[in-house]
């Protein structure tokens, strides 16, 4: 069997689209197992409590990020994992995936180091395989 | 002789008069305009500085002047000093005069010269013509001049002033209750300009709202500067009032114009990125599923696929209504006002979400008492209710029946609904700037859009409303609505 990531992790409210993305990691079979979180309040609770365990099986290899979300959206996120990741012992790479094309969050994103890279939705499947290929 | 041509050209167009100083012999030659002036002629006089200080010089002069002279002569000391002198017809004439150095022209002459300038007192027919420009120049651009003199404690104003101000030109101004004379919310600045001036010498020169004799409130552009003494000690303000309460007046308007045109911008530049943002995300929805339809192989898996299609288009019918909603409020924005009590309203609201606030125990406390109706579109009105009201009633605290508190009153002439409730309440410091945006949902509820408070927003805004927030966690929620 090849190589591939352990964990991913999702962060957007869409429906929808994590639904497909499921799909696709599933059927390119990109990696092992796939969390996902509505917001990113959600996120950041299981973060700040897999500190404590600090157990290398459930800290994702990667990250989604959507931006526009309910209760705590992605900024906020990042301001609040930033803080934290580098307690985590394990490097985590961070996309933001968002529909929104605003230079203005484009630019804020790129300011963020730790943020790799901003994906404008729609993604592709191309985009998806590579992204996990180039994380093996 | 002369030693430039500068030179030689003032005194030649000058009507100065002035005494040639030679050293040898040593002599004195008094310059024809010297006789001239003074009526004599040349051979009744002898021109010498003995004759001159005993005989034409004004004796409260003469020590002064023979002092000035000698330390001059000998010792190059220019000086300059006043003098009167005898004239033929027996009068003494005011001079002004001054040794080459002590003009106000920068000439070079190898010749000592004392120049002799008569200083002439104005008479009266130019004081007039003068007054003549001046009332012109007041009157045509609507500018009074005043002072204010700290030693007298008066002040002073001239007819100009009291004409702008609308006071009888007998009129003697106060300084006691000069406050009076600028607008209530303008007396403050005034107060502040006039202190700054007279403690610190600071001029001002600013716009102001002042109030006349008949009560009317206009705009001037106030001037002022401080005038001092001798010792340098501030005595006074002296300044000008100019009437510009006509421009300043079309400048707010357009300033006002501004204002509205740039928040309809900002408000299409929103809407356009709301329908892009909001049709994006099903768009790319519906691209990653195609692409997935087109990857699979297994033909079960497709049917399966295409089903979600049926999922995309809801979706994207649904966001559509919403933008349809919100293009209606600015399309409805012209539609017919008319009065409508809120009592009304708000009847016509509850009686149709009967079952919610029955459901939820909700009670009302209202009261219209202060503002009964209001000139609005009742669609909108309605819709406000409708939303701040369910919100409450959603957003209940759960160890609580909700209680929503609506009343409407009038503050500074502006008209304000006010609506509060016991409800969860919203984290200000979290969701502050996003309470009234698109799809911003805060709790894990359910029912939440995130579509009713924008609308409002719109709606309010469409007729050049404000509607703010204010909440506490567990405290509760009030939205207040300025008409």
């Amino acid at each position: 069997m090849i190589n591939k990531i352990g964990l991913a992790c999702i962060i957007d409210d869409d429906n929808m689209y994590v639904n497909l993305i499921k799909k696709i990691v599933e059927a390119k079979s990109l990696c092992h197992n796939l969390m996902v979180f509505k917001n990113g309040r959600d996120a950041l609770n299981y973060f700040e409590a897999i500190l404590t365990s600090l157990d290398k099986k459930t800290i994702p290899e990667i990250i989604f990020l959507d931006l526009n979300m309910p209760i705590m959206d992605g900024w906020e996120f990042l301001e609040n994992f930033t803080k934290i990741k580098n307690k985590l012992g394990k490097t985590i790479t961070l996309y933001i995936v968002s529909s929104s094309i605003n230079p203005v969050d484009i630019e804020r994103a790129k300011g963020i180091n730790s943020v790799e890279d901003y994906l404008v939705k729609p993604v592709t499947i191309e985009d998806l395989e590579s992204i996990f290929l180039k994380e093996v | 002789m002369l030693q430039n041509e500068l030179f030689n050209n003032i005194i030649r167009d000058s009507n100065a008069g002035y005494w040639k100083l030679y050293d040898n012999p040593e002599r004195e030659v008094w310059s024809e305009k010297f006789y001239d002036n003074l009526g004599y002629e040349k051979e009744k006089v002898t021109t010498t500085i003995d004759y001159f200080l005993e005989h034409l010089l004004h004796q409260e002069d003469v020590e002064l002047f023979r002092d000035n002279f000698f330390n001059y002569r000998c010792n190059t000391v220019h000086f300059r000093q006043h003098i009167k002198i005898l004239t033929k017809k027996g009068e003494y004439k005011l001079f002004r005069c001054a040794t080459n150095n002590e003009l106000p022209v920068n000439i070079k002459s190898e010749i000592s010269f004392i120049f002799f300038i008569e200083v002439k007192l104005d008479p009266e027919q130019n004081i007039t013509k003068d007054n003549f420009y001046y009332k012109e120049t007041a009157q045509m651009t609507a500018t009074g001049s005043w002072y204010v003199d700290f030693a007298e404690r008066k002040s002073f104003w001239d007819f100009e002033t009291r004409r702008i101000l609308e006071y009888p030109d007998d009129y003697i101004p106060s300084l006691k209750d000069s406050a009076n004379y600028y607008a209530e919310d303008s007396r403050q600045q005034a107060a502040d300009l006039f202190f700054n001036c007279a403690m610190v010498g600071t001029p001002f020169n600013t716009e102001i709202k002042m109030v006349t004799a008949n009560n009317r409130i206009f705009w001037v552009r106030a001037i002022g500067k401080p005038v001092y003494n001798e010792d340098k000690e501030i005595i006074g303000i002296r300044g000008v009032f100019q009437d510009i309460d006509e421009i300043k007046r079309k400048e707010l308007r357009l300033l006002k114009s501004i204002d509205i045109i740039a928040s309809q911008n900002s408000r299409l530049f929103n809407f356009a990125h709301i329908v892009s943002h909001n049709l994006r995300s099903h768009t790319s929805n519906l691209s990653l599923l195609v692409q997935l339809i087109e990857d699979i192989d297994n033909p079960e898996e497709k049917i399966g696929l295409i089903k979600e299609i049926k999922q995309i288009s809801y979706s994207l019918n649904t966001t559509i209504e919403h933008l349809n909603e919100i293009v209606a409020i600015h399309t409805n924005k012209d539609q017919q006002k008319k009065a409508i009590k809120f009592i009304d309203a708000f009847n016509l609201v509850t009686n149709g979400i009967g079952q919610m606030i029955a459901v939820s125990k909700t009670k009302f406390i209202i009261d219209f008492s202060d503002l009964e109706e209001i000139n609005y579109i009742s669609a909108y009105l309605e819709s406000i209710l409708l939303n701040l009201i369910t919100n409450a009633i959603k957003y209940k605290h759960p160890d609580r029946d909700p209680v929503i508190r609506i009343r409407t009153y009038v503050n500074d002439d502006n008209k304000y609904l006010e609506i509060s409730d016991n409800g969860i309440g919203i984290d200000m410091q979290l969701f502050k700037d996003k309470i009234f945006g698109m799809y911003k949902t805060f709790h894990y509820n359910k029912d939440a859009v995130g579509i009713g408070l924008f609308l409002t927003k719109n709606q309010v805004e469409s007729l050049n409303g404000k509607i703010t927030v204010d909440s506490e966690v567990d405290k509760g929620t009030t939205f207040t609505i300025e008409f």
